[in-house]
């Protein structure tokens, strides 16, 4: 498969700060690949010189070329904390920014693509925030490129919003785009994205599909157990050779497959003790990004919990950063 | 054809852009009108003849073209370039095909047809309101060409100030710091009589003064017989110069 993009020992610095650090990178032709990383990672400074608009040292190639030498009319950008102007409508941004390149796609079909098409006369800067993200995202689809670049392209955005985004994003990967995509939403890369890469202090600490990394680094599923008896149940669980750990009002035993939520339950019912519910989780991208930047995770982020509560108990609600199902 | 286009496109974004920021379309046309009523209509002069505006009103004409062709291109074009550099928009257009000489020209015809528009208002007005002669004879139809060449002029020195300023305010306050002094020491309201003698070498430097006596050489009747082919082309060839500088500093990349 041919590489859209290679970066060979790219660094960039800022006075003494290193925001990029020796970053060797490659994304093949069709591929999505997501940049992940907290904040300051460097994913806005690699996605910058990817493009060509930052200079920095290493060998990076696009189609081939230099970043600045390639043919703008197969690339498109949607640049982190971009404006274009404020008293132009969606309609007339689409236009503008289509009438830069040789080619543009049918403006109507771009703002029906981004979902804006109701409100395409509006001036921008009367849009929401939202709105304004996705205008944004239709001028970085104008010219119908092979290469994508989108930098937090869905921040702001509602959730149905990113859901139609996400399935845009999905149609232009299945006909061949290829997308290099940061975000701060591992639910929108776990979604989307074919390869993964982590940037922490402006290096690249992990690459692979989103299960790879969720192998290597993930941790083990979890069944989390309601219950006010936790050192009681802490107890009847190991002795069923279950590796059980107790919180103050709950249980957290790992490496729990799904089909071992059902002998889980009969041993707590055996013994006696009640529980308001059993959640159990698979391992996430969540996970792999706080195993690997150690950083606290802040909620909000996380997929929808999902739990099981026996009949007539209190049904907990929470969020995690795991993958949950129910039992 | 495809280079048409992108001026094209970036030339009608500016221009609704312009248009529909309101403030900035009536100071554009108020502050030369402005001028021409306080300086033109209110402001006498000596008894004895002697001090400002003591020429006859059209002398002056080339002073109030001077302050649309001077501060409307500098402010404009530099804090273009300083809100295209908050809101990433060069980022995005580094991207596309759209090269730094073709945004320049765009925001340049732009800036023609505002300041073009602009000038015949100023026209008018001194006419009406002071009385002023303006000899209506073929070399009149050479002020397009130097308002044109003056505006390109400025609107590169524009594209610089935009460049080494770093913000909207910054760039306000480094235009009219140029422009003030420029305005008023390039042979326009103040005559060389007034300045001390030491200083004429220094009227000589400024753009500004060939554009001044080249407009002055074509509607003003006691000059009307002056030769302006040299003030013309001294302001076309700085027109270049200053085009060619101003795109190359327009920002590609951070």
């Amino acid at each position: 498969m041919n590489e859209a993009v290679v970066a060979a020992g790219v660094s960039k610095r800022y006075g003494e700060t290193v925001a990029v650090d020796d970053v060797d990178l490659s994304v093949a032709d069709s591929e999505v690949f997501g940049l992940i990383g907290p904040n300051g990672a460097g994913k806005t400074t690699l996605v910058r010189a990817l493009t060509g608009t930052t200079p920095v040292d290493g060998e990076i190639t696009v189609h081939g070329e230099a970043p600045t030498a390639v043919d703008a009319d197969r690339v498109g950008l949607l640049p982190q904390s971009f404006s274009p102007p404020a008293r132009l409508t969606a309609r007339e941004l689409i236009d503008y920014y289509g009438g830069l390149y040789a080619t543009a796609r049918d403006t109507d079909d771009v703002l029906s693509a981004v979902g804006m098409a109701a409100a395409a006369d509006s001036w921008y800067e009367t849009l929401s925030g939202g709105q304004q993200r996705r205008v944004c995202v239709g001028i970085a689809l104008v010219n119908d490129p092979d290469l994508l670049f989108l930098d937090e392209p869905t921040t702001g955005i509602d959730p149905a919003g990113r859901q139609s985004l996400w399935s845009l994003l999905e149609e232009l990967a299945d006909g061949g785009t290829t997308i290099v995509l940061t975000s701060h939403s591992m639910t929108e890369i776990q979604r989307l994205a074919d390869r993964v890469g982590l940037l922490q202090d402006g290096r690249l600490v992990a690459v692979g599909t989103p299960a790879e990394l969720i192998d290597s680094h993930g941790g083990e599923s979890q069944l989390v157990i309601d219950t006010d008896q936790a050192a009681a149940a802490v107890d009847a669980l190991t002795d069923a050779d279950f590796a059980a750990t107790p919180g103050s009002t709950e249980v957290v035993v790992d490496g729990v497959s799904p089909v071992e939520i059902g002998d889980a339950a009969a041993v707590l019912s055996t013994a006696g003790i009640e529980y308001g519910s059993l959640a159990w989780s698979e391992p996430s991208l969540d996970d792999v990004y706080l195993q690997l930047t150690g950083e606290a995770f802040a909620a909000g982020d996380a997929d929808s919990t999902a739990v099981a509560t026996p009949p007539d108990t209190p049904s907990p609600t929470g969020t995690e950063s795991r993958q949950e199902g129910a039992q | 054809m495809s280079r048409l286009r992108r001026i094209r496109a970036e030339a009608v974004a500016a221009w609704h852009s312009f248009l529909r920021r309101r403030t900035a379309v009536f100071f554009t046309f108020f502050f030369p009108v402005l001028l021409v009523v306080i300086f033109g209509a209110l402001v006498r002069t000596q008894p004895t003849g002697g001090g400002l505006f003591a020429e006859p009103a059209a002398y002056y004409i080339p002073g109030y073209l001077a302050t649309v062709v001077l501060f409307t291109p500098l402010s404009r074009v530099g804090s273009e370039i300083a809100r295209h550099r908050d809101d990433n928009r060069f980022e995005k257009l580094a991207t596309t095909p759209l090269g730094r000489g073709e945004w320049l020209l765009a925001h340049t015809l732009v800036n023609v047809a505002i300041i073009g528009l602009a000038s015949l208002l100023i026209l008018g007005l001194v006419v009406v309101l002071t009385g002023a002669a303006v000899p209506i004879t073929p070399r009149l139809a050479l002020l397009g060409p130097f308002i044109v060449g003056a505006v390109v002029l400025f609107c590169g020195f524009g594209a610089i100030l935009g460049r080494l300023s770093s913000t909207q305010d910054g760039v306000i306050a480094a235009s009219n710091t140029i422009a003030f002094p420029l305005l008023f020491l390039s042979d326009t309201f103040v005559t060389l009589e007034l300045l001390p003698g030491w200083f004429a070498p220094l009227v000589d430097l400024s753009p500004l003064t060939y554009f001044a006596r080249g407009v002055r050489a074509l509607t003003y009747g006691p000059a009307i017989e002056a030769p302006y082919g040299r003030e013309l082309a001294v302001v076309a060839v700085l027109a270049v110069g200053f085009f060619v500088a101003g795109a190359y500093a327009i920002p590609r990349t951070d």
